[in-house]
Formats: C-alpha cells, structure tokens, sequence
C-alpha cells in the first residue's frame, strides 16, 4: 500500500489540491497550443490529447499523456507517460515511457503541466529519426508489472533531440 | 583518549632512544660485512626514523573544522569583494579549495559566477503591492514574499516546502538553486536559516560541514565507528599512517588501519580474499584449541603464542603451531620457526585427479597458514589494547604502591606495551606480505622468514617479559630490590625491538632490495640462501650460549653488555662485533 511506485494513490494534500485547481482555470483560459485535456472529475490524473507539430515527422498524429500526481505536488514531479501506442522516438520507450529530466531530476515546483507538454511537444519535433531507444526490449522487459517511470535512474545522453 | 596522549608521549621519548643508540651504533659501525649489507643500509637512513615521526596531519574536531571553514570563507570573502554566503558557495563549488577559487575568479570571473548561480546585479522585489507566488500561484503581500538574489518571488510556505524536498534528498541540496526553471540563482545558507525549518536549517549545516571535509581533496573522516574527528594530511612527506585521536591508527591513503610495510593494493586484495574465503576460515576463528597433549579446550586469554595448559597437564606449547614450545625457545637451542610455511613435500607418482586435488588442499592451507596467523596476531593486539587499558587505570598504581616507585617512573611498562601493540600490528600485516610473496623468489622468501621470524622471537621475548615477568613485581607483598633489573630489561628490550621492527618495516617496504639479482656480486641465488642458512645456524648457536649471560639478571646488568641493534642480542663490553650476527 505504502509502496512508492503508486505515487499518484495517495490523495492530494490541501496545497497540491489549490494548485492543480488554479493550474486547471489557467488551462481553460489559455491552453498550450495543439494540447486538449479530456474533462473527467478526477483531478489526480489528467489525460491530455496532442496533435504533432506540422512541419515534424509527428505532424497531424495523435498521441494521449497521461498525467498522475503525487501527494505533495508541486514539490515532487507528476508522473507523465504516453498511453500506447506511444510515438516512436529515441526518448521514448514503447511501454510509454518518457526519457526527459525534467520530469525526474530536473523538476522545479515552479514547472505546470503546461510546461511539461510545450517541452514534449519540442522534443518531437526536434527527432530527426522515428525509432525507439537503443535499450528499448531490456527496459520494457524490467519494467513488467507497471514499475512506475519515477523509479527508473535516468540518464540523460543527449539534449539535442 | 588517554592511550593516544600516550602514543604521542611514546614519540617524544623518540629521541632519548635514539641517543641511547647511536653510542650501540657508534661501537660496531665498522662491523659491517656482505652478510650484513642489508642491516648496514638500514642504519644508515636512521635518521629517516626521526623524521617520519614528525607529524604530516593534523586531526581536527568538529570546532576545529568550523573555524577552518570558517576562515576559509572569511579569506575568499575578503580578496574578492564579495558575501560571506556567497565566498561559502564558492567554496563549496570548487571543493573547498581556496586557491582554487582564487585562480578562476581572477580567470573568468563572469563565468564563474554563471557556473555558481552569482549574480553580478540582484534584482530587487518591488516593495510594495502584491506579489504572486510562483508555486502555489496564490497572491501575497510583500511581507509573505521572498526571493533569492534573482528577485523570483515565492511565498514562505512553498519556500519552506521546496527547502523540505530539497534537504531530505540529502547534500545535494548545497546546491539549491531558485525554484524557477528559467533561473540559475543560488540559495545559500542565509536563505535556509530564513526560510528552512529548524530540522532543515540543523541538516543543512550538517551536510555543509561534511562537504568541507569530505569534498575536501586534503581532509577525511577518521573511518573509526563512531568517530567523529576529522584528519587533515599534509602530501608530499612521510608515510599514510595517521593516528586519530580516538586511538585508531589507519592508513589515510585507503582509510583500512594502518597496514605499513605492506601496500595498499595488497592490503585489499588480502581484505576481499579474506570475505572470500571467510567461511573456510570460520572454523578457525573460534578461539579455543586442544591442548596437544591433554585434549583439553584452551581459550587463549593472554596476548603472547606461549601457552601453559592448566594443572596437572602444564603442557608448554606454541598457540599457532601447536608444537611443544621447549623446541621454540632459546633455552633449548631451537629457533622460533612456526612462522614459516612449507608446502606439503609431493612424493611419490600422483594421478591427474589426485594431483589436482592435492592442489587445492594445499591451496587452501597456504592460505589458512597465513590468514591464521594474520587473525592470531590481530587478536592478540586487541587484547594487548585491553591490558594496556588496564594497566594505565588501575594496575600500574597497585605496583607503584607495592614497589614504591613513582607511577612517572613506571612510564618504561606502558612504552612497552604500546610497542607489543605497535609490533603485534606489523607482525599482522606481514603474513599478508608473505602470503604474496612470490614463491618462485626462493632467496628473497627464505630471508623474508628468516626476518619474520626473527621479529617474532623478539616480540614474544618482549611480550613475555611485559606481561609474565611483570606479574611477579605486581604480587609481590613488598618492593623487590630486582625491580630496577626489571626495568632496565623491559627497557632495554622495548627499545630494541622498535628499531628491529622499523628496520623491519623498511626492509619489506622496499620489497627487500638488498636480496635478488641486483644484488648479483654478494648475493646470487646461491649465495644468499647459504648465507641465510649460515646465519641461522649462528643464530642458533650463539643464542644458546648468550641466553647464560642474561638468564641471570641479578648479577648482570645492562651496563656490562650492549645490545645489537639489529639482531637485539646481548653482547658482553669485551666483542667488539655481535656474537650472534657479526654486525
């Protein structure tokens, strides 16, 4: 029950809860562009639909984030993956998995979720080449019984795709 | 606390012993022929033994390390212009290193500061109207609001929160830089001890002090279980050991204990054989053995290899050999031999698998030989520690009433003890030097023994006289006039043994040199092992004709002999070169 891969069980405290909500309104009034969050009434988990950028190998294609937050959100980094089938890229794994700091290391209280989806959108669009990870097969086979991305020890090669 | 005051004591009682030597040194300095080239060279470089004794580390408390840091910061602060809080985070940035930091603000100062999170022009917040926070995205008044030097605004509870995160991931929060993903600015202490809670504030200081020594290239944590002093090593001069204030002597280099005349690299290879192999040897490290004779189980209690079984068996024998220890000792002209190993003689047509076999069982015991004696003698170091506790809070002013002596005249015991612990130590690490000791070098191994053996001899001639011969002095009903025989043996003998062994030590640190193919003119592999053999022989010779001499200590006094500085032999006044080896 207690155990750390279900971040995102634990319901929200008071602070997370003010914040998503404002998060939320500010969404409504002004969203990133090409991104639509799906209305449910489950604040705890976003499921946000995006179009490829034109002009990107991932131009008019449709992909699904799923978006988990944890108890003490902001001060600890949402759980973001791709709903399969996830786009093939070199950062993300076919499980859905996504290799970008600043949903681990490099999270700061001060990102949004619209944040977040402006930097995945410029990660597609910055791929020159539609494959998966080097290490995709090992990695989805480590990752069986939906071992949450938060407990993986990235590393982050390279920062120019 | 208190054995370390005297291990410094013992260093500065250095040069009275030297003085006392260099008269013995001086006697037989032309003594020196091919067989004793090797002891000769030793001599020569005694002045090195001085040196090596002058401190090259400091140890420091916790107040000592801050005021260190302390200064440090002061130091940066006041060459560059800047914050204390900043000239911290500098520091902290280039490993505490002033110097350093000095060399690369004065370099490139702008990147500098772009590296550490600096900012040339803070940015001021307004200090009016509202302000809304860049967290929780709630609006406050100015009174709410902090920011670093970048002006980013948060409020005092998302602070408080971002601190909490950052702390609890451990050191990496001496990093801390300002919430916002777009800035760079960093959050030094002043901002922790405003914003942090009091838990927070206390760990930050905490990682911040042992940053200063851990990221520190010169200083390390005494690696002793629960030691909380901190050494300070100055490179260049001198050996890696160090001795912390705790009493724990390690080797700075590879933070194990201190492990001289043997390298670091042996030391772990020996260490990781030893987790390797540790359930081979358990059986071994249960402390009792059967008497040989009675069968009886012994538990060795005291520190040296000579046990006594109990009444009515009262069988002598050797601990590590299991021998009767009449073939040990001088008294019977036999010579102290168990510290050698020799591989078990193939006789005989083996076949392929039994040879195999044979193999690995001797394998196995070579090891077990070594690791046996390696463990004995760590053990009887512990317990040498434990009698020398005892000695110092208790023992030593029941004999300064029974003597009537002044207990500062009693000094001679506890420098001979901290020698039994001093030797017990080396003694240690040399069976993990002849455990890798190629076999093949038969000249340099024989002679290795021959030294190794010898260093044995003398410590438990040393060990036996500080811990048997003292016992009668300490139950005596009154003071006995051969108290200051007593003294003037210990004495003597104490100081013997430290030059046998330091001369030891530098022997195996530079790999015996003086034996093998350099050495072609006096010692080819022929010669040199004749010329141990011979040795031996003499040495057993003429230590049962010596031991006459000394085995009567009311009539003989020291003054009537000198000692062999490297062989330790009593001579009488009248040889002018030592009976036993010629030196």
């Amino acid at each position: 029950m207690t155990s750390s891969s279900a971040p995102s069980r634990k319901a929200l405290s008071k602070i997370a809860c003010n914040r998503l909500q404002k998060e939320l309104v500010e969404w409504q009034v002004s969203p990133p562009a090409g991104f639509k969050h799906k209305i449910t009434d489950n604040l705890q988990r976003w499921i946000i639909e995006f179009v490829g950028a034109s002009g990107t190998l991932y131009a008019e294609e449709t992909y699904q984030l799923q978006v988990d937050f944890p108890e003490h959100y902001p001060m600890e980094a949402p759980q973001v993956v791709f709903i399969p089938p996830a786009p093939l890229h070199p950062h993300i794994y076919s499980n859905g998995h996504i290799c970008l700091d600043i949903l681990y290391d490099s999270w700061s209280p001060a990102m949004t979720v619209s944040s977040i989806c402006i930097s995945i959108l410029s990660m597609l669009s910055s791929s020159t080449e539609k494959q998966r990870p080097a290490d995709n097969d090992r990695y989805i086979k480590n990752c069986r019984n939906g071992r949450s991305p938060k407990e993986t020890r990235w590393w982050f090669h390279d920062d120019k795709v | 606390m208190e054995s370390d005051d005297d291990m410094h004591d013992a260093n500065d009682l250095e040069s009275v012993d030297e003085d006392f030597y260099s008269d013995v040194t001086g006697e037989v300095s032309d003594g020196g022929d091919a067989e004793c080239d090797f002891e000769d060279d030793l001599s020569d470089e005694s002045d090195e033994i001085v040196s090596r004794h002058q401190q090259n580390y400091t140890v420091l408390n916790e107040t000592d390390i801050r005021q260190r840091q302390e200064e440090d910061i002061s130091r940066v602060s006041a060459v560059l212009s800047i914050l204390k809080i900043q000239a911290c985070l500098l520091l902290r940035h280039f490993n505490w290193s002033v110097s350093k930091v000095h060399d690369e603000w004065f370099a490139d100062e702008k990147n500098v500061r772009k590296d550490v999170g600096l900012l040339e022009k803070p940015v001021k917040m307004a200090n009016t109207g509202e302000h809304k926070c860049g967290i929780c995205f709630e609006v406050y008044p100015r009174n709410v609001v902090s920011a670093a030097a970048c002006g980013h605004p948060f409020c005092s509870s998302c602070w408080k929160g971002y601190i909490g995160t950052s702390v609890s991931d451990g050191p990496g929060c001496l990093f801390l830089r300002c919430p916002d993903p777009s800035c760079n600015a960093a959050i030094g202490q002043d901002m922790i001890n405003v914003l942090g809670s009091d838990e927070d504030q206390e760990k930050y200081a905490y990682y911040l002090l042992r940053s200063y020594i851990e990221d520190n290239r010169k200083t390390k944590w005494c690696p002793a279980p629960g030691c909380e002093f901190a050494v300070d090593f100055i490179f260049g001069c001198g050996s890696y050991d160090v001795s912390c204030n705790c009493s724990h002597i390690f080797c700075w280099n590879c933070t194990e204990e201190a492990h001289r005349p043997v390298d670091c690299g042996t030391v772990a290879k020996w260490i990781l054989k030893n987790s390797a192999e540790s359930e081979n040897m358990n059986w071994l490290l249960a402390n009792s053995k059967p008497c040989p004779r009675c069968k009886r189980p012994i538990e060795k209690n005291q520190g040296c290899m000579h046990i006594t079984c109990t009444p009515p068996c009262k069988f002598e024998f050797c601990w590590l050999c299991l021998g009767p220890w009449s073939k040990h000792g001088e008294r019977t002209g036999g010579f102290y031999a168990c510290n050698r190993y020799e591989a078990a003689k193939q006789e005989g047509v083996y076949d392929e698998s039994e040879r195999r076999r044979e193999i690995a069982k001797n394998s196995l015991e070579r090891y077990t030989h070594y690791y046996e004696r390696w463990a004995t003698n760590q053990q009887s170091r512990q317990k040498a520690f434990a009698d020398l506790r005892s000695m110092q809070s208790d023992k030593l002013e029941k004999l300064s009433d029974i003597q009537s002596q002044p207990v500062s005249m009693l000094r001679f015991i506890i420098d001979a003890m901290l020698q039994v612990i001093e030797c017990r130590r080396v003694l240690k690490w040399t069976y993990a030097y002849g455990y890798y000791l190629p076999e093949h070098e038969h000249a340099k191994r024989q002679f290795f023994e021959y030294l190794q053996g010898e260093a044995e001899a003398g410590l438990e001639r040393l060990h036996q006289c500080a811990e048997k011969e003292l016992q009668v002095y300490l139950e005596a009903e009154g003071p006995i006039d051969e108290f200051n025989d007593f003294r003037s043996k210990l004495a003597g003998l104490t100081s013997v043994t430290r030059n046998y062994f330091e001369n030891l030590v530098k022997a195996l640190e530079h790999g015996l040199e003086d034996v093998g193919p350099n050495r072609q003119p006096t010692c080819t592999k022929t010669s040199s092992s004749t010329n141990t053999a011979d040795k031996v022989k003499k040495a057993v010779k003429s230590r049962a004709s010596g031991n006459g001499s000394r085995s009567a200590p009311a009539t003989s006094s020291w003054d009537s002999h000198w000692m062999c500085e490297q062989c330790t032999f009593a001579n009488p006044n009248s040889a002018s070169a030592c009976e036993m080896c010629e030196h």
